[in-house]
């Protein structure tokens, strides 16, 4: 057995955990008086939070948070027709030409001055990465919103 | 059976289902997670009238967040996140202070020095023996009047049995400093309650 006590936090260990602590901790502690106290008044104190009855809402949570709920979605809306009708109409309208003229596709920006495709390129990404950028930012704002990058 | 972050299968397909529009499986969710939610608010929150708002609050922050749950930690363990964060944020509002002080403030400790007068009796008792039901009183007391962060966290480690790395994840702290203030709190509690009352009266 040591002579002087182990520290408060290892006391707090052994009564946790007693497994963590040292062998020289765990010899003093059983052998001192003092430190026994310490002990069973920590074992107290944790036996007592343990007890204390949890706390419960007085009210129906369920019954206040569901009604708020967005209804479920039924399967086929008109919405989803028209966006599903409008995407096979797209997808017609660019494949019939492909298919149709795919042999001469090649050929078809050979009379372009090389000048004003990169013009055509650069605007549309131009618009693209401001797109880009007003919806990162609309993301930032509802994350910030929601608290999720809340900073202390 | 549980996988490495702790997630229970069964919450996974509560989520799926969620987000499949079935907002049934959200009152399951609720139902699970109330209790844990509660422990929370109660600890941060002192003002009665607010809990329902606050509740109410966090559940639809997480209905409309479901989505973005990448199942690295329990659900359970990110709704409380959310339930802390919620809780912090309320703080704030009610009281603008500065952050690193918010939950050593003295006077923010007020509200639960409140119901000490209803004890006042059970002290005048402490020279003789005090009964289990006066004791527990006083412990419940004595909690009250610690920092709200340390109530939260005694609350969280030793009546919802949450491991250290759990508490991290919802406080967002470092573990070190869950642990360290795992430690100030419990010794505070303790010299709190032994300065009050005889060792013997306990």
């Amino acid at each position: 057995m040591t002579n002087s006590h182990p520290k408060e936090k290892e006391i707090q260990e052994y009564v946790l955990d007693r497994s963590a602590c040292s062998n020289t901790t765990i010899g003093h502690i059983e052998s001192c008086t003092v430190c026994q106290e310490e002990v069973n008044s920590y074992t107290l104190l944790f036996t007592g939070i343990k007890q204390e009855p949890a706390a419960s809402f007085d009210f129906d949570l369920e019954q206040l948070v569901m009604p708020l709920l967005p209804s479920p979605e039924p399967l086929m809306t008109t919405d989803r027709f028209v966006f599903g009708f409008l995407v096979v109409f797209s997808c017609l309208c660019i494949g019939v030409p492909v298919y149709i003229f795919w042999q001469n596709i090649l050929y078809m920006f050979s009379g372009i001055p090389v000048y004003f495709i990169y013009v055509i390129i650069g605007s549309s990404s131009s618009v693209m990465l401001v797109k880009i950028w007003n919806m990162f930012k609309k993301y930032q704002n509802q994350m910030r919103i929601l608290n999720f990058n809340y900073s202390r | 059976m549980n996988d490495i972050t702790g997630n229970n299968p069964k919450d996974k397909h509560l989520v799926d289902r969620v987000l499949r529009g079935d907002t049934r499986a959200f009152a399951v969710i609720i139902k699970n997670t109330e209790n844990l939610v509660a422990q929370i608010v109660f600890k941060m929150v002192p003002v009665a009238e607010d809990r329902k708002d606050l509740a109410q609050d966090i559940y639809l922050k997480t209905f409309n967040s479901l989505g973005g749950f990448k199942f690295q930690s329990k659900l359970s363990t990110w709704i409380a996140r959310i339930a802390y964060n919620t809780c912090l944020s309320w703080i704030e509002k009610k009281k603008p202070i500065l952050p690193g002080n918010l939950h050593e403030d003295e006077a923010w400790q007020k509200h639960s020095t409140e119901n000490l007068h209803h004890y006042s009796s059970v002290s005048n008792e402490s020279e003789g023996q005090i009964s289990q039901k006066e004791v527990k009183a006083i412990l419940r007391n004595e909690i009250n009047k610690l920092p709200v962060i340390y109530q939260t966290l005694i609350t969280l480690f030793h009546h919802e049995s949450m491991s250290y790395e759990e508490l991290t994840q919802i406080t967002g702290l470092p573990e070190g400093t869950v642990k360290s203030h795992l430690f100030r709190a419990r010794k505070m509690l303790k010299e709190n309650l032994l300065s009050k009352y005889k060792k013997e009266a306990l």
